[in-house]
C-alpha cells in the first residue's frame, strides 16, 4: 500500500532562507510521527507546506494521492477542508463562539453543519459540559480539547498538530497526550512537533531537523 | 450555521458597529429627510405658485377682448367667447387640480365721466383665483349678486368709495348703481377696476352671453396644467386655450433647481456615509486579519468568508437605513413646517430606496475587507 505522505526532496526558500533543503520521507497511514529539531529547523515549515498553509518552492509533498505543490489557492482552501486536521500550540480557536460552534464551523467550511456529530466529538474529548462556553471560559487544556474535536470532526486523513502541549501546564498536557494517543489507537495518522524529546518518544517514529535537512529518520516500527 | 455566525459577529463587534451604524443612521437620517422633501417638494410648489393666481386662460384666438363702447358684438364677436360653450366644455373636461375657475368680461365704463375698467366675473371664485388677494369690507359669496361689487383700490380711492358706499356705472347710455361690498388691493392692474358679477355686466353692457376670456387656477406640475391646457385645447378648437407661460416656467425652474440642490446633497452625503464605514472597517479588517487566517486553514474558501463579512455590512447598511428612515420622516415634517410652513407627508417609496442606497453605501465602504482575501493563513498563523 502507498504510504499516505510522500515527502520527496522538499525545498522552500524564504528569499536568501533556506527553510527546508531537500528533505524527503514518507509516513504510512495510521503512524504517529513527532517532528523534532531546534528553533528554526523548518518544523513548522514542513507542517504548513503539509497542510496546504504554504507551497514548497521545488520537491514534491503528496498527501493521499494529492500533490500539494501543485494546487492553486482554491484546491489548497479544498485540501485543507477535506484532508487535513490541524491542531496548533495557540488553539486559535474563535473567540466569539462557544465551543460547540467552533467545532462547526470546521464542519461549515467543509460541507454542512451537523450538531448533534458536533456535540458527540466535543463529550468524546471530555467537554460534553462545556459546550456553550466561550474560549475565554476555558482552560488552557480544555481549549486545546475544542481544537481537537474540531481537527476531528470532517475526519481527515492527516492530522498536524504544532507543539499542541507547548502552552499547557502539566496536567492539561498529559490530558492532551493521552488523547493524541487514543487517536492514534484508532488508527489516525498523526504528524506531531514537538521539542520535548519525551512526548517524541511518545510516537512511531521520530524525524529531526537540523538546518532544514533531516538529521535523523529512524526506520519504522517493525522493518 | 450562515445565520448564527453572522448573529455572532454582529454581537462581538458592537462597538465598533456601533460607530459606522451611527454614520448611516445619519445618513439615511438626512437622505429620507431631503428624498421626501424632494417628492413632496413638487406638490408644496405646486401649491404655492397655483396661489400666485389663475394658470390657464382661454381666451379668443386674437386674445381677449375688451368691450368697446360703440362696437357692436355682430362686429367683434370673433373676439368674443360664448360662456355657456365654455362651461359646459370644463364640465366635460373635470378635472380634480381645479380650484376655481371663472369668466370674465371685460368693458370700459364710467363712473362720474370718468372711464374705468370694469369686470363681470362670478365674485364667489374671485378669492380662490387670487389667494393673494386682500380685501377691505367683505368678498360676495354668491355669483348671481348683481347689487354688489368689490372696487380696486386705487379706483376707490379715485372715486372716494369705501366698503358699503354705493357706486353708479354708465355704459353707452345704461347705468348700475352698485354697493360697494369690499375693497380689493391686489398689487396689480386690478387695483384700477370694478368687479362685479357678470349677469350684472351684462345687464350694462348687453353682451349677453359673451365674455372676453376665461382664467382657470389648476393646481399640478406645470407638465400637467400644459397637458391639461391642451386637452382643453382640443375641445375647444375655435379657441386659445394656454397655460400662463411666467408662472408654469418659473415652477419648472424652481423644482428643477431644487432638485439639483437635493441630488447633489444626497450624493455628498453617501459619499461621507461611505468614508465613515470605511475608516470603521479598515480598522475592523486589521482586528480581523487572525480570524480569517484561521478560516482559511480550516478549508473556508475566501468566497464564503468575504460572504460572512459583507452580509455583516449589508445588515448594518439595512438596519441604519431603515432607522434613518424613520428619522428622516420626523426630519421632512420639522423641516416642512419650519422651511415651507406645510406638513410634509411621508412617501412610502423612499423607504426602501434609502434602505437600498444605505446597504449599497455601507458595502462600498466595506471594501477594505476584501484586502483579507490576501491574508496568508500561515503568516498569521505565525503570529506574525
Amino acid at each position: 500500500m502507498a504510504p499516505l505522505v510522500q515527502i520527496d526532496n522538499l525545498r522552500k526558500e524564504f528569499g536568501n532562507v533556506r527553510a527546508l533543503d531537500g528533505v524527503s520521507f514518507d509516513v504510512d497511514s495510521g503512524e504517529w510521527i513527532a517532528i523534532m529539531g531546534p528553533s528554526g529547523s523548518g518544523k513548522t515549515t514542513l507542517i504548513n507546506i503539509l497542510g496546504g498553509l504554504d507551497t514548497p518552492t521545488s520537491g514534491r509533498a503528496i498527501v493521499d494521492g494529492t500533490d500539494v505543490a501543485r494546487l492553486d489557492e482554491s484546491g489548497l482552501t479544498r485540501f485543507r477542508a477535506e484532508k487535513i486536521g490541524f491542531i496548533f500550540q495557540q488553539f486559535h480557536l474563535v473567540p466569539y463562539l462557544t465551543a460547540l460552534e467552533n467545532v462547526m464551523l470546521a464542519q461549515y467550511f467543509h460541507s454542512t453543519t451537523d450538531e448533534r456529530e458536533a456535540r458527540t466529538e466535543l463529550e468524546r474529548v471530555g467537554l460534553g459540559d462545556r459546550l456553550d462556553h466561550l474560549p475565554g471560559e476555558l482552560s488552557g487544556g480544555e481549549q486545546q480539547r475544542v481544537a481537537v474535536a474540531r481537527a476531528l470532526i470532517n475526519h481527515p486523513k492527516l492530522l498536524l498538530a504544532d507543539e499542541p502541549t507547548g502552552n499547557l501546564d502539566e496536567a492539561n498536557e498529559k490530558l492532551v497526550l493521552r488523547l493524541m494517543g487514543e487517536l492514534h489507537n484508532e488508527g489516525h495518522t498523526i504528524l506531531m512537533v514537538t521539542h520535548a524529546p519525551e512526548i517524541g518518544a511518545l510516537a512511531d517514529r521520530r524525524i529531526d531537523l537540523a538546518h532544514g535537512r533531516l538529521a535523523h529518520v529512524p526506520a519504522r516500527v517493525g522493518s | 450555521m450562515f445565520g448564527r455566525l453572522l448573529w455572532k459577529m454582529l454581537r462581538s463587534n458592537r462597538g465598533r458597529l456601533a460607530v459606522a451604524l451611527v454614520a448611516v443612521v445619519s445618513g439615511a437620517t438626512v437622505i429620507s429627510a431631503l428624498l421626501n422633501l424632494q417628492f413632496d417638494i413638487q406638490r408644496k410648489l405646486t401649491q404655492e405658485f397655483r396661489d400666485l393666481g389663475p394658470n390657464i386662460v382661454i381666451s379668443a384666438k386674437s386674445g381677449g377682448q375688451v368691450v368697446t363702447p360703440g362696437v357692436t358684438v355682430a362686429s367683434n364677436s370673433a373676439d368674443l367667447l360664448t360662456e355657456s360653450v365654455i362651461e359646459h366644455t370644463l364640465e366635460a373636461h373635470r378635472t380634480s387640480g381645479l380650484a376655481a375657475s371663472a369668466p370674465f368680461l371685460f368693458t370700459v365704463a364710467r363712473v362720474a365721466g370718468t372711464p374705468v375698467v370694469a369686470a363681470g366675473t362670478w365674485l364667489d371664485q374671485l378669492a380662490k383665483l387670487n389667494p393673494t388677494w386682500r380685501i377691505q369690507g367683505h368678498w360676495v359669496a354668491a355669483r348671481d349678486d348683481e347689487d354688489q361689487c368689490l372696487v380696486g383700490r386705487k379706483a376707490a380711492q379715485q372715486f372716494s368709495v369705501a366698503p358699503g358706499s354705493q357706486i353708479g356705472l354708465d355704459y353707452l347710455g345704461r347705468h348700475s348703481q352698485l354697493r360697494v361690498a369690499g375693497v380689493i388691493d391686489s398689487g396689480g392692474d386690478e387695483d384700477n377696476q370694478i368687479f362685479m358679477n357678470l349677469p350684472a355686466a351684462w345687464n350694462l353692457t348687453g353682451e349677453r352671453p359673451y365674455i372676453s376670456l376665461w382664467q382657470l387656477s389648476v393646481s399640478g406640475t406645470s407638465a400637467s396644467i400644459g397637458d391639461y391646457a391642451a386637452q382643453l385645447g382640443g375641445a375647444l378648437p375655435g379657441y386659445d386655450v394656454r397655460p400662463i407661460r411666467a408662472v408654469t416656467q418659473a415652477e419648472g425652474n424652481l423644482l428643477d433647481r431644487t432638485r439639483l440642490l437635493i441630488a447633489s446633497m444626497v450624493v455628498l452625503i453617501l459619499v461621507l456615509t461611505a468614508l465613515c464605514v470605511l475608516a470603521t472597517m479598515m480598522a475592523l479588517a486589521m482586528e480581523r486579519r487572525k480570524n480569517v487566517g484561521l478560516m482559511k486553514a480550516l478549508g473556508g474558501s475566501i468566497a464564503r468568508i468575504m460572504a460572512l463579512f459583507f452580509a455583516e455590512v449589508g445588515v448594518l447598511g439595512a438596519v441604519g437605513g431603515l432607522i434613518g428612515c424613520v428619522a428622516g420622516v420626523a426630519l421632512a415634517h420639522w423641516t416642512g413646517e419650519r422651511v415651507f410652513n406645510a406638513s410634509i407627508s411621508p412617501r412610502w417609496e423612499v423607504f426602501p430606496l434609502t434602505i437600498v442606497l444605505m446597504i449599497v453605501v455601507a458595502l462600498a465602504g466595506a471594501l477594505p475587507l476584501r484586502l483579507l482575501g490576501k491574508v496568508k493563513p500561515a503568516v498569521i498563523l505565525r503570529g506574525e
